[in-house]
């Protein structure tokens, strides 16, 4: 067993807010090992204390793969200075960031690694975590930025895990006898155990149809991590972009790996950041799409601003159209977020008559909220 | 590299197993706090080989549980034995302390054990490794819990049956649905990796020490480049193997299109995939690509 130096407990106490400040579910347990390993010599090991503190303080891939990174920028002073002399000045090693965000439209959503003064300062906790939800997706600055997608990350995560309780069935039901028979025969036909049947509680259909116009580049990169986020917990997920283009996204989405999808449909999507032909792009979904993916049982989700550069009559028709023909018919616009808005644009006064449900989509609390909206219908 | 993971990685190695450092000290761990690892990546990384490979190396048995919907408490923990509990109340029947004879037909002697209480009552540490964990439901998730944080199952006519000596738990999932954070809380992770090249062409050389170096390169070269096409299901370590063994029974050297028609069933399991392939040349898939 190794004494352990103040500085070093402190340090690395230090370490595990810093962690927990960027999203990662640690408890006293967690600390406890740490502690106990570095009371084991672990500690004298670089490596071997990096590897070791990644595999006690990840829980899930993605924060396996930023771990390195920031174990590098907490700790790499301290190791220089533990195998250099004092009076030589140690210049921190830069590393680029391993980080899966995506390059969208031209707008980064990586931030440039000047962090090192970061390392002391980790004191905002839960303040901090609560102003970035309530923050407008287009009035992050760079330094928020990566917060703010390690925290939406981590409460969309939050959120699947309530959508997927949820929509789980209940046991109780209708007696099987076929099956009860069946269970009960190694007890000697007595019927201790009874087995239940129940018709499968089907899951919600839904469309999302997102507006990737010029306009609305601050938002899609949030919205289009949401929705597939969501895609996981809807019998069947249509997902849709458009701009002056309607394109079909759901074949994309069968890849496993979120930033693979996210790099495909930045890749394969031309449209990014062009006009806004909300009306022309509606009628294609309908005359094309409208058959296979309009019905009684699906919720259809439109994404926009409603900055109508089109015709405006024919924006009005597409939206009553599928209003009638699905279940309920849902429109989130960012703007609403924005203080004193009204929904007074031509596009969004022609629509708003046939909308079921009218919400904001500017921050990762408004996103939250609709959760029980989705739940509901 | 510290002494006691480079011997780890030597004797993974002895077994036929190409650990990395990280993972190696992810096991290291699992040995030392003796808290369970859960490995997660995706299908063919070779996760569910880790176990195999931890009970070689220290020659202990692994109890395995393969999950699926539906798993229940009675077919990976316990289940009275019906048979044997009527059998012997058909033939105490008589007996007049009923309290005692009901207290006897629900001892351990009546209990089947499955897989989980077989392996916290085992006398010497086994390896206990529970497959596939994303594929089972939430409840029996739940049911993992006390196994996972105290080694200790509860049976409600027992009591609490604590481990005779603990198990080496090794979860793995493929991700097709999240766990839960308690479940992860409880456990070590990692996040197995596809291997680098040159990782997976000494893990070929070392299952098939026959094959050519060159042929050997070839292979994989085409399935990493495979992996970095968007695929339905991308090859892993098992596939790349078992195409070098075909073209190691077919006496090939090189790669060819010919070879590409005849044995893509070998390395892709998707229609879809499989006609992408088969619709390019085997000189788009040889280039490395970095």
């Amino acid at each position: 067993m190794v004494e352990l130096q103040k500085t070093f407990r402190e340090r690395l106490v230090d370490f595990t807010f810093y962690c927990k400040e960027r999203q990662f579910m640690l408890s006293p347990q967690q600390t406890r090992e740490a502690f106990e390993i570095s009371r084991r010599g672990f500690m004298l090991d670089r490596k071997l204390f990096h590897y070791s503190l990644k595999s006690i303080y990840c829980t899930r891939k993605e924060h396996f793969d930023r771990f390195d990174e920031m174990f590098d920028r907490f700790w790499s002073r301290y190791y220089n200075e533990l195998l250099e002399p004092r009076d030589i000045k140690v210049k921190p090693k830069k590393k680029k960031s391993t980080s899966s965000s995506v390059i969208f439209l031209g707008a980064e959503f990586n931030i440039p690694q000047k962090e090192e003064k970061k390392e002391t300062k980790q004191t905002k906790g839960a303040n901090q975590t609560v102003r970035l939800r309530m923050t407008d997706f287009s009035k992050v600055d760079v330094e928020d930025k990566q917060k703010l997608e390690e925290l939406a990350e981590e409460l969309f995560h939050q959120m699947s895990m309530r959508f997927k309780r949820r929509l789980k069935s209940a046991k109780m039901g209708r007696i099987d006898v076929r099956r009860t028979i069946r269970k009960n025969v190694p007890r000697g036909g007595v019927m201790l155990d009874l087995a239940y049947r129940k018709k499968r509680k089907e899951k919600r259909k839904v469309v999302f149809l997102l507006d990737i116009s010029g306009s609305m580049d601050t938002y899609s990169f949030y919205l289009l991590k949401y929705i597939l986020v969501l895609k996981r917990y809807f019998k069947t997920l249509e997902f849709f972009t458009f701009s002056t283009e309607l394109t079909h996204i759901t074949p994309m989405l069968r890849e496993n790996n979120e930033s693979e999808i996210l790099k495909q449909i930045g890749s394969e999507v031309t449209t990014w950041s062009s006009g806004t032909k909300i009306g022309d792009c509606l009628t294609t979904f309908l005359s094309d799409y409208g058959s296979k993916f309009l019905s009684q049982k699906h919720i259809v989700v439109i994404l926009s601003d409603g900055l109508e550069t089109g015709n405006v009559t024919q924006l009005k028709e597409a939206v009553r159209t599928i209003r009638r023909k699905c279940k309920t018919l849902v429109w989130l616009n960012p703007l609403k977020g924005m203080e004193g808005y009204q929904p007074i644009q031509k596009g969004m006064v022609n629509v708003m008559p046939h909308l079921d449900a009218f919400e904001s989509a500017h921050n990762l609390d408004s996103l939250m909220k609709l959760e029980k909206l989705l739940m509901d219908v | 590299m510290n002494k006691e993971i480079s011997d780890l990685v030597q004797d993974f190695f002895e077994h036929d197993y190409i650990l990395s450092e990280e993972l190696a000290t992810a096991i290291f761990l699992l040995e030392n706090l003796e808290k369970p690892l859960l490995l997660e990546g995706s299908p063919g990384v070779g996760k569910t080989m880790v176990a195999q490979t931890l009970a070689q190396h220290l020659n202990t048995d692994l109890i395995r549980l393969q999950c699926y919907e539906g798993l229940d408490v009675n077919t990976t923990i316990y289940e009275w034995n019906y048979q044997k509990q009527l059998l012997h109340m058909n033939l105490f029947e008589k007996e007049n302390d009923r309290k005692a004879l009901g207290k006897k037909i629900f001892g351990m002697e009546y209990i089947l054990k499955r897989p989980l209480l077989e392996s916290i009552s085992a006398e010497k540490p086994v390896v206990l490794l529970i497959d596939e964990i994303d594929r089972a439901d939430e409840e029996f998730e739940a049911y993992l819990l006390e196994l996972l944080s105290d080694f200790q199952i509860s049976i409600p006519e027992l009591g609490t049956v604590k481990a005779v000596s603990k198990p080496l738990v090794i979860l793995t999932s493929n991700r097709t649905r999240e766990l839960s954070d308690a479940l992860r809380r409880r456990c070590l992770y990692h996040w197995v990796e596809y291997p680098s090249k040159e990782k997976e062409i000494e893990i070929i050389h070392k299952k098939l020490p026959r094959i050519d170096q060159d042929l050997a390169e070839q292979v994989v070269v085409f399935i990493h480049n495979l992996r970095k096409s968007s695929l339905n299901k991308p090859p892993g370590i098992a596939e790349s193997l078992d195409w070098a063994k075909t073209l190691l029974l077919l006496n090939a050297h090189h790669i060819t299109d010919d070879i590409i028609q005849n044995t893509i069933g070998c390395v892709l399991k998707h229609q879809d995939d499989i006609d992408f392939v088969r619709n390019k040349t085997v000189q788009e898939f040889l280039y490395p690509i970095d």
